[in-house]
């Protein structure tokens, strides 16, 4: 355990020495903070203009950090050959990959955080203080992080950081159209076809689950059952996802 | 006595290019290394002595045969429990500074903070980097990572030290401090198994060497059993590889 928190603690760290890490963190700031501006050059509901565009800015900073981080999770390891000295100790590869990982995810939380920390500030001072499902909103949107995070693990345990990143943005845009495979499988006339929809809507990663940015933004009552199943859902699907990028590193010569 | 090295009939095939040509990068390498020897393995590039080291450290996995240090397979992490390894150009984190970064490998090894907080003074004084040690490594010269490298090799006092060409691109200065530590570490009763290009070297540390030609295990035995009535060790290297070029144009590797 101690060895896994080591290796957690030195990822979070040269995540937070990474100046590169910064500079998506205050421009992310610098667009929520822009949000506010946004009221004075739209019409209708100018508040909820202002929340949609700051949540919808927390979560596609927060994937950006997630997939930036995460291509190079394991790669770099390997690449810089860091990982020599690391696994010559009695450390077993499982331990390591999971450790990268829950740095990693120390990292994102961290950065997530922060954001939150910066709208609920704003939206204090301009509206009123957040309501609870705001912040239920952001738990869901670290559940979807997790989720991408481990994904981007799996394709960094094999593969450099480009073929890793495009394959994780991939992932990323079928995991946010999930639902519209569905529905367009249940449109097709071949049986086969529509069985293929549906298997690949159970297959690949549904994160339109983790969404409830709506309520957030409309202050709506929080949804708990889709709360606890998206919950339950990210977990389970994390733990697979990151099963199998710990069997891929276990069988890797590492060069 | 448990060897602290055992090897048996150990091999390895690599898998090359895009038709994944067959590359075998060490064929039925049986090696026993005791308990408190010093043991040089020697050879060309591209032998099979870094394919060798790092299936014993777990970096690669062995095609067939098996490998265990202190009768624990190889595969299990439990095995390098009593290791210290120094790779070849040893590679760190560059954000860290070398105090920072011993501290790291402590907490790997499961060090309590106390004992490892007194061996990484004791370790930075003894390889002269106190006065650097909270300078970023990103900073450091290639002796001064060897440096490091040798303290993170050290630092949970390992029964067994591998060294993955220790000496290779260092300055007079830097040899002498690294083979001073090895003696060091021999007389303490520690288990030595370097790889080297440098013979003298291997001649004034060892007891027992290795030499292997094209993944294939030459010789092995004392050093003075190996050279015989020829001229030298390097003699006996160059004899070897010239053997092994002939049994490869007669078709016999």
């Amino acid at each position: 355990m101690s060895r896994l928190i080591a290796l957690a603690r030195n990822t979070f760290r040269e995540a937070v020495r990474d100046r590169v890490l910064y500079s998506i963190l205050f421009f992310a700031i610098g667009v929520i903070g822009l949000s506010l501006v946004m009221q004075e050059i739209t019409v209708g509901d100018r508040e909820k203009v202002v929340r949609s565009v700051a949540q919808g800015a927390i979560a596609a900073f927060g994937s950006l950090i997630a997939i930036f981080l995460g291509i190079s999770l394991v790669f770099k390891e390997v690449e810089r050959k860091t990982v020599y000295t690391i696994l010559s100790k009695p450390i077993s590869r499982w331990t390591f990959v999971l450790g990268k990982y829950l740095g990693m995810m120390m990292t994102i939380a961290v950065q997530v955080g922060v954001m939150m920390v910066v709208y609920t500030v704003l939206l204090t001072i301009q509206q009123s203080v957040p309501p609870p499902v705001v912040y239920v909103s952001a738990g869901l949107l670290l559940m979807e992080l997790m989720l991408l995070t481990a994904w981007a693990t799996l394709f960094s345990t094999y593969s450099g950081p480009t073929t890793a990143a495009g394959f994780t943005l991939a992932v990323f845009l079928i995991g946010h159209l999930a639902d519209d495979i569905w529905t367009f499988g249940n449109q097709l006339d071949s049986a086969a076809a529509v069985e293929v929809a549906r298997a690949l809507y159970w297959v690949l990663p549904n994160f339109e689950m983790f969404n409830i940015r709506a309520h957030a933004v409309h202050e709506l009552p929080i949804p708990w059952d889709q709360v606890l199943g998206a919950s339950a859902y990210g977990l389970c699907y994390t733990a697979a996802v990151l099963g199998v990028a710990m069997l891929v590193f276990e069988r890797r010569d590492l060069k | 006595m448990i060897p602290a090295i055992s090897t048996k009939n150990l091999g390895k095939i690599y898998r090359v290019g895009f038709f994944m040509r067959r590359v075998e990068g060490l064929r039925d390498l049986s090696l026993d290394v005791g308990q408190g020897e010093a043991f040089g393995f020697i050879g060309p590039n591209g032998a099979g002595k870094t394919t060798t080291i790092k299936i014993l450290m777990g970096l690669h996995r062995a095609t067939s045969g098996s490998a265990s240090l202190f009768g624990v397979d190889v595969n299990e992490s439990n095995a390098r429990k009593r290791v210290g390894f120094l790779p070849e150009r040893p590679y760190f984190y560059e954000h860290l500074s070398a105090r920072e970064v011993l501290h790291f490998y402590g907490q790997l090894s499961d060090i309590d903070a106390a004992e490892r907080t007194e061996r990484i003074e004791a370790l930075l004084d003894r390889v002269q980097l106190t006065r650097f040690a909270d300078v970023s490594l990103s900073k450091y010269s290639k002796g001064m990572l060897q440096r490091v490298g040798l303290c993170q090799t050290l630092l949970h006092d390992p029964d067994l030290i591998v060294l993955d060409e220790p000496m290779s691109g260092l300055d007079p200065v830097g040899r002498a401090l690294v083979r001073d530590l090895i003696i060091e570490q021999r007389d303490a009763g520690k288990t030595v198994f370097f790889s080297s290009h440098i013979l003298s070297d291997v001649e004034a540390i060892c007891d027992r060497v290795a030499i292997v030609v094209g993944g294939s295990l030459r010789e092995c035995g004392p050093i003075e059993d190996v050279v015989a009535d020829r001229e030298s060790l390097e003699a006996v290297l160059v004899g070897e590889m010239q053997k092994a070029v002939d049994e490869s144009r007669l078709g016999v590797l």
